[in-house]
């Protein structure tokens, strides 16, 4: 996992956002490969390193300069990372005590209060780390921490349904309505994730018997608009019609794709194949923004 | 709305002209005292201000509303030879063509001001009187060295002081100060030793009263001959409007928001005469304009509009007064900035909000008149109203640096610590770039900078400047067989105290002569105690008499040098104490993997305590020794982490030091990060900052921090802003300010200058327009980091 603190476009306010690594759909889009696979990960960037070999020389597994030439034999223990004068090595994902977690968000509790902030669950996929999950949000929750998560939408939605509950606000993609055309992009069929978004209206339960009831979290259906997969004005339109059915209360926002995650796979030795995919202009974005909103739902920005 | 033609006009002109160099009032200072040899000095100071503004040439310049200037250009910079005139000698001939901070002066001028003005004042200015009774030890560690310097309170007019408009000047005019000194003085008797001394004084208030009065009554004259004459009907309206207005202003106390603004220039105007004050500041302007807003509004004789025009002619009366100063001070506090600190928002005396309809003009009259003066700081308290906060964050996200936003209750504390009672405290203003003051008080704000990281050069060079190899300080054994960090921390503490030692010596000395000739009857009239006690400011009258404050400079740079040391000698073992000094020796010169060991330790700026409590631990060592000492009055000494532009000239002169910093390069303002040192996020960087205890720093703290502007150019993103600013000082924090200029746009103001005459940008604690900066200032500002990802 890793916390990226001061973030400002996932949720109110100023947030830490906790990315926990694992991931049950390979988005060929995705910009965070790093969060692919539930173990820790060394990168190197290339384009700051000085060839110093400071890495090496500390290197218990005798792996060189290039990292990804014995990425096999890393165990990621980090010791080039503390070695490097540049940061070229970077802990990518790491393991950290639960405990530790919450001590380290918990530092930035004075710029969530004043900003209306808090914590965002993120990934990777939060879900696939269930227990993980259940006990952070609990002790955020008791500690009156504004939790969100954002989540792929493909999990057990009973397992999950405890943090689910404790949540301020929920994100979760919906991005194509096409079984097919999802399983070739993402690897998955969207069933389960329009199964889920429809649950999403059961969250929420009243106090009955002495129990204190909880409100169900706010939801916000997002798309991340991919140029050449899912931008189309029928799917949008489809999109947009299937979250007011199933889920009236919801809101959407609509992400432009980015290119950004290019830097990430270069430092993970991944290849980097998203050349067929375009960013929508702002033009473009305001059409579709109003495609859906003419469907009946309320669109959200966190910019 | 956007600025009127006329204002647009006097803006343009103050944009596009070079400040002239005027010796009008230097002349009338220098016959009068030819005049009054043998007067009391005092009486001699008040008699050379009341000739100076019966003879300085009088003029109203073109569309303007709000008039007064100190000689006989619209870009003023005058002449007080009476502090100093030895350097100005040295310098004047190349004032049109140095670098940093410019002036016209033609060769007629300059030999005018050789063969009539220096003459008289030879072995006569308080420069002189503290030369010679310097030692020479001092004088190697603290005169024009970098590494301690003191040289503001001896060069040159003091300045820092909050004039009294609520108590004394609005209330009184000067025709009510005229009286109460007139009827003070009659209650006195000549023959009682201690009742003379007090007769001067008032003499004195008589004559700054009959001053000011005379000086209004002249313009008045003017403006009355120019309607006459005047041939446009608009304008010899308003040049009757002018002459009517000064002809009560300022004897009367002023009755319309109109006349309050002529008021507060002239006011402005006096000081500047009186002493060509750094840091005269009209304090909190919000609060006693506001009564006479509201009441012409309710009687429907001034609409909002109307009023930001006044108030807009009044910032670039402001804005068109140059300090005249140094090429070495002009590096210290460099883009013409004389520091004219107006404060607004914040909380009353009663704790309730204190916002009104000119504290929001007040920041519309910046944004839109985009001048380097005033300089313009926000109080936010904790229950700040949203609206208010936006409008800060606001003109943070244009990018001027403006305003200098502050923290409520931290400033309440720091006065607070300095003895002050709860209503005064409560009513603090800024004064200078982040000085918490107030209208009731004495205080050198800005008397001494001093060098933490010069104190470890001397420490870790057996006393010696690095760059020079001179023996500036204390012996100190060889530093490649210091054994323990503690032997490295006593050093640097027995240096450190070397240097705060000869600042109080040189302070005190200044304090001296500035009682013997330094009489100020000018800003004593501005001081409700002053009045009350019969005492000038120099003789203790004011209600608070704080002592002078020292400035630290090198913070981080220290901070983060004991880390390294500590990091990579004593604990990981992976280089030892010779290496170190051989490599600053070197200026890293064959070192350079060492130097990336260096710069890879903890930083102060990333919320690390390993560094952070190094600094806090220093931060606090420095309040411990320098409020050791006390002052002439018996009070003790002050600490500030200010910042001005000093960073600069304070690196200069330091060779290479042990946390990877170059020779020559910068070292740090404030409490800020060193530059690009702080990696992590701007949370961090506040983080860290909060931890040095502010509210003991009483003279102020200082933390610059550069964000991208994608960050505040949203709604939300500026109330994130916000929040991040009530954070910072629920942690105790006390002052931040945020430039927010991407180093593209500086990059084309640096290759075009033409296009960007108006870019303010922030310096330290101020801004300046980024154009009259010196390429070396402007490389400065384009390396501090910027926080790109919120």
């Amino acid at each position: 996992m890793q916390i990226q603190p001061f973030s400002v476009n996932d949720g109110e306010g100023i947030r830490t956002n906790i990315f926990m690594a694992g991931c049950p759909l390979r988005c060929r889009w995705c910009s965070n490969p790093e969060g692919f696979e539930q173990k820790k990960l060394m990168g190197w960037h290339k384009r700051k390193c000085i060839g110093c070999g400071a890495c090496t020389a500390v290197c218990p597994q005798g792996i060189g300069i290039d990292l990804n030439a014995g990425r096999d034999r890393c165990t990621a223990c980090g010791a080039c990372a503390d070695a490097c004068p540049e940061e070229a090595r970077t802990r990518m994902v790491t393991l950290m005590d639960a405990d530790d977690v919450i001590r380290e968000v918990l530092k930035h509790r004075l710029f969530f209060s004043y900003s209306g902030g808090g914590v965002t669950f993120s990934g990777g996929e939060a879900t696939s780390q269930p227990e993980f999950l259940d006990y952070l949000s609990r002790e955020l929750y008791d500690a009156g921490c504004s939790i969100d998560l954002e989540s792929c939408g493909y999990f057990d939605f009973e397992l999950v349904r405890p943090s689910l509950e404790r949540m301020d606000l929920i994100f979760m993609d919906l991005k194509h309505m096409d079984p097919a055309v999802h399983k070739e992009f993402t690897g998955v069929s969207n069933e389960r994730i329009l199964e889920n978004i429809a649950r999403l209206v059961t969250l929420g339960r009243p106090a009955e018997n002495g129990a204190a009831g909880h409100g169900a979290p706010e939801t916000v259906i997002r798309i991340p608009v991919i140029g050449g997969v899912n931008n189309s004005e029928e799917n949008i339109a489809a999109s947009a019609a299937y979250v007011h059915d199933v889920l009236p209360a919801a809101k959407m926002e609509l992400l432009p794709y980015h290119s950004l995650g290019r830097i990430k796979y270069e430092a993970i030795g991944m290849p980097f194949d998203q050349e067929g995919f375009y960013t929508p202009d702002k033009e473009e974005m305001k059409k579709l923004r109003g495609i859906a909103a003419a469907q009946g739902v309320e669109i959200v920005d966190y910019r | 709305m956007a600025i009127t033609k006329r204002v647009e006009k006097i803006r343009d002109n103050y944009v596009n002209t070079k400040p002239h160099i005027s010796y009008e009032r230097a002349w009338s200072w220098t016959k009068s005292f030819q005049r009054t040899e043998g007067q009391p000095h005092l009486i001699r100071t008040a008699q050379a201000f009341y000739d100076t503004c019966c003879e300085l040439s009088v003029n109203i310049w073109e569309g303007e509303l709000v008039v007064g200037t100190s000689g006989e250009f619209r870009k003023c910079a005058i002449l007080t030879p009476e502090f100093g005139w030895l350097w100005i000698d040295e310098e004047i001939d190349t004032f049109p063509e140095r670098g940093q901070d410019p002036y016209d002066v033609t060769p007629e001028q300059t030999e005018f001001i050789r063969k009539n003005i220096f003459p008289y004042w030879k072995g006569k200015s308080v420069e002189e009187a503290f030369l010679a009774r310097t030692s020479e030890a001092t004088k190697k560690i603290g005169v024009d060295t970098g590494f301690l310097d003191t040289d503001s309170k001896w060069r040159n007019g003091i300045g820092e002081i909050s004039a009294d408009y609520i108590d004394v000047l609005l209330p009184k005019g000067y025709g009510g100060i005229r009286a109460e000194a007139e009827s003070y003085m009659a209650e006195l008797d000549e023959a009682i030793p201690s009742d003379k001394e007090k007769i001067d004084f008032y003499r004195s208030m008589v004559l700054v009263a009959d001053g000011m009065i005379t000086l209004g009554r002249r313009y008045s004259m003017k403006a009355a001959e120019m309607a006459e004459a005047e041939t446009d009907p608009v304008r010899k309206r308003e040049l009757a409007e002018i002459a009517d207005v000064c002809s009560r202003i300022p004897e009367q106390p002023p009755k319309t928001f109109r006349e309050a603004i002529q008021f507060v220039w002239f006011v402005q105007l006096g000081g500047i005469i009186a002493e060509n004050p750094l840091a005269w500041n009209p304090g909190r302007f919000d609060q006693y304009m506001y009564p006479y807003y509201k009441a012409d509004e309710e009687a429907g004789i001034i609409d909002y509009d109307t009023a930001l025009e006044l108030v807009e002619c009044l910032w670039l009366k402001y804005s068109e007064w140059a300090w005249t100063i140094s090429r070495n001070t002009a590096s210290f506090f460099a883009g013409y900035t004389n520091f004219e600190n107006l404060t607004v928002g914040g909380t009353k005396v009663d704790g309730t909000d204190a916002t009104n309809t000119i504290s929001y003009m007040a920041i519309q009259a910046t944004r839109e008149c985009m001048t380097h003066q005033p300089t313009l700081s926000c109080r936010i308290h904790p229950d700040c109203p949203p609206e208010f906060m936006e409008a800060v964050t606001e003109l943070v996200s244009t990018g001027c640096g403006f305003p200098a936003i502050h923290g409520d209750r931290t400033g309440y504390q720091m006065l607070s610590n300095l003895g002050y009672k709860p209503e005064d405290a409560r009513d603090w203003n800024n004064c200078g770039c982040v000085v918490p003051h107030s209208r009731k008080t004495f205080e050198w704000t800005s008397a001494a900078s001093i060098s933490f990281a010069a104190a470890l050069e001397f420490a870790l060079n057996q006393g010696r400047s690095r760059l020079s190899g001179e023996q500036v300080a204390p012996e100190e054994k060889d530093p490649k067989t210091f054994a323990s960090m503690d032997e490295i921390l006593e050093a640097w503490k027995k240096q450190f105290r070397y240097l705060v030692r000869h600042g109080v010596i040189s302070l005190v000395t200044a304090q001296e002569i500035h009682r013997e000739i330094g009489h100020r009857p000018f800003m004593s009239a501005c001081n409700e105690y002053c009045m009350k006690n019969g005492r000038d400011l120099v003789d203790g009258g004011a209600k608070y008499n704080i002592g002078p404050v020292f400035t630290g400079v090198g913070l981080s740079v220290m901070a983060n040098s004991l880390a390294v040391i500590k990091k990579l000698v004593f604990e990981d073992g992976v280089t030892t104490m010779a290496e170190i000094i051989d490599a600053i020796d070197s200026n890293w010169e064959g070192y350079e993997q060492l130097r990336e060991l260096a710069l890879a330790c903890p930083k102060y700026g990333n919320d690390d305590d390993y560094v952070d409590s190094i600094a806090r631990d220093l931060a606090d060592f420095f309040y411990e020794e320098v409020t050791k000492y006390d002052d002439l009055y018996g009070n003790h000494f002050v600490t500030a982490f200010m910042g001005i532009s000093n960073y600069l000239p304070t690196g200069k002169v330091l060779g290479a030091t042990p946390e990877g910093r170059h020779a020559k390069d910068p070292i740090n303002e404030g409490v800020s990060p060193y530059t690009g040192s702080d990696k992590s996020t701007c949370l961090a960087a506040l983080r860290s900052a909060a931890k040095m205890n502010h509210d003991k720093h009483s003279g102020g703290t200082l933390l610059n921090l550069r964000l991208n502007h994608d960050l505040v150019a949203t709604k939300r993103g500026r109330a994130n802003l916000g929040a991040m600013l009530q954070s910072y000082f629920a942690l105790g924090g006390f002052h931040v300010q945020f430039n927010t200029i991407s180093n593209e746009v500086l990059a084309d103001a640096q290759a075009n200058p033409d296009k960007y005459r108006s870019l303010l940008v922030r310096v330290a604690g101020y801004s300046a327009q980024f154009t009259n900066l010196s390429r070396e200032m402007q490389d400065s500002i384009m390396a501090r980091n910027a926080h790109e990802a919120f």
